[in-house]
């Protein structure tokens, strides 16, 4: 029972890490592979105030989250500033810089060690000790993040969203700001993200650069395009799914050593596969 | 001195780093696919080469067949992958995905089969060093630098020169006008990616013997060629070239500076300046 809600906890987490990921990939239609890079920055500002114990849960949490809106806006800048494909560079690089940041920043990161012994999360008095626990602070935030998803989906800048991707110069001519729509997604997208550190670190009480590295931005790409790009079931379907996979291989007896590569490789031909033969993946819109 | 030697290291790897950006900027500019798959391609080459190389199969032969496996394989990506996408009116984004796609799986093949430790050449003749003045370079260097000066040379030699590079070339400027005159784009586009692969299997190859093969070490170089290639201005193949040097060498003396972990924080500052003062790059076509 703790195991499967340990499981439902973490797909609640990605779920919120693959809506950001659909915000800007599948709604905005900008190519992101550092969403992960957004993610561990969130995570190690709430584990570097929780463990100095310089403030509570949700302060740290919400210092987290303004870091990452600020951080996912200057790494989509590129992309809202030049055309063509230099925001595919920026991408790959604030994810790498991300990741030597995350390994060699000792003081800060703790290295390639990580940071143990995290303390569990405090609401208003109350600590958040048990799994169970934190089924429901995981719940509560994966419903309101897919709500407000919903709600910006359905609102005129949702609309505006969806516009900007199929044709961002008709939109820009029709006298809509395309550059402001863009970096309100990018800054919304960078909040799921902030949110999304703060409860992995608390829940998993320890944090390393390998969650956060490119394999980790190329798993968030793959549960969106598994579930569906543009759509909320699609993001809520992908980290279900893609989650219980470790799982179901550990039914098949692979070396560690292999099993992290095999699983990585299952992700890249999910990639290949839904874009070739379903590009508009489980559940979603028709492209 | 330690300047001059760093300097001169920053030389040899820039030219081997400059091979991967003009492959890159030939595939960029005439498929207008941003190929990331390519550092797969650039890994499966020096993974090939060792695993005959061990076997005791002579190093030119090895290089010579890595490169017949990886031309196959960027055939492969294009024909069967790209291709099958773009006539199925994939978007733009879709092709990039699925392009990292490729990467994950070749790299993560590679990771399976090998593991993800470095892996050094067996070869004995690659650590041999010379001294010139004071300064110090490996066989592997020289062989990396002499070779990588050709290959560059070769392929600027074959885009200007030869039909197969004329009608690349006319097919990166003008696709549709290239389509209705039956220069067959799309068979175009396999030939180029192929080439590509073929070239960018020789740094693939030679930057292994001095500094050993990672699974996942493509990505870095890949990277810095695509900075380079922009910074270069896309389009020019001699820019791509250029700058990739430049790039390694600051890269390298920055060394003197700080710890090695943050060069790829050089390599993407270089990349901002460049975005902010010089968007369209230094040699860029008109």
């Amino acid at each position: 029972m703790d195991f499967f809600a340990s499981y439902v906890v973490l797909a609640e987490i990605y779920v919120l890490l693959a809506l950001s990921t659909n915000l800007l990939v599948g709604v905005v239609g900008i190519f992101s592979v550092s969403q992960a890079a957004v993610f561990g920055v969130g995570a190690y500002i709430v584990s570097d105030f929780l463990l100095t114990d310089t403030m509570g849960f949700l302060p740290a949490t919400a210092i987290a989250i303004v870091a990452c809106v600020v951080l996912n806006i200057l790494t989509t800048l590129p992309s809202l500033r030049v055309a063509g494909d230099y925001f595919v560079v920026t991408s790959f690089g604030i994810q790498l810089l991300a990741t030597a940041g995350f390994t060699n920043w000792t003081e800060g990161t703790g290295g390639a060690n990580g940071l143990p012994g995290i303390p569990p999360a405090e609401l208003f008095g109350f600590q958040l000790a048990t799994t169970l626990q934190y089924l429901e602070l995981s719940t509560i935030a994966a419903v309101l993040g897919c709500l407000c998803f919903w709600l910006v989906m359905r609102a005129p800048f949702g609309r505006l969203l969806r516009a900007i991707r199929e044709d961002e110069l008709a939109v820009a001519a029709a006298g809509k700001g395309v550059l402001h729509a863009k970096v309100s997604a990018a800054a919304l997208a960078g909040a799921y993200a902030g949110v999304a550190g703060g409860l992995y670190a608390t829940f998993m009480s320890f944090i390393d650069p390998s969650s956060f590295d490119l394999d980790a931005s190329i798993l968030l790409l793959s549960m969106v395009v598994l579930g569906g790009m543009r759509t909320l079931s699609g993001s809520i379907i992908g980290p279900f799914l893609l989650l219980a996979l470790p799982q179901v291989l550990t039914l098949v007896a692979l070396p560690t050593s292999v099993a992290a590569a095999f699983r990585q490789l299952i992700y890249g031909v999910l990639l290949i596969a839904f874009m070739l033969f379903r590009p508009q993946g489980l559940a979603g819109e028709r492209l | 001195m330690l300047a001059l030697q760093l300097l001169l290291n920053g030389i040899v790897t820039g030219c081997a780093l400059g091979v991967v950006a003009v492959s890159f900027a030939l595939v960029y500019a005439t498929t207008k696919i941003f190929h990331v798959a390519h550092a797969g391609v650039y890994t499966l080459g020096g993974y090939v080469a060792w695993s005959l190389a061990v076997r005791g199969v002579p190093d030119p032969l090895a290089l010579v067949l890595a490169m017949a496996v990886c031309t196959a394989l960027g055939a492969l990506i294009q024909h069967q992958l790209y291709g099958r996408l773009e006539r199925r009116g994939a978007t733009h984004l879709g092709i990039l995905i699925a392009s990292l796609g490729a990467l994950a799986v070749i790299q993560n093949l590679i990771a399976a089969v090998y593991s993800a430790n470095i892996l050094q050449f067996p070869s004995a003749w690659a650590s041999r060093t010379f001294g010139f003045g004071g300064l110090r370079l490996s066989a592997a260097q020289i062989a990396t630098l002499v070779i990588s000066l050709i290959a560059v040379a070769a392929v600027l030699w074959f885009a200007r020169a030869t039909i197969l590079g004329k009608r690349i070339r006319a097919v990166a400027s003008n696709p549709f006008l290239a389509e209705i005159t039956r220069l067959e784009p799309r068979t175009v586009h396999v030939y180029v990616v192929a080439i590509a692969s073929a070239v960018v299997c020789l740094p693939g190859v030679l930057v292994p013997f001095d500094l050993g093969l990672q699974p996942y070490g493509g990505i870095t170089p890949l990277l810095t060629a695509t900075i380079a290639m922009i910074a270069g201005g896309i389009g020019s193949l001699g820019g791509a070239f250029v700058l990739s040097v430049v790039i390694v060498v600051l890269q390298n003396l920055s060394l003197l500076v700080m710890p090695g972990e943050w060069s790829i924080g050089v390599t993407f500052f270089i990349f901002v300046i460049f975005m902010l003062f010089r968007p369209r790059g230094l040699f860029a076509n008109a």
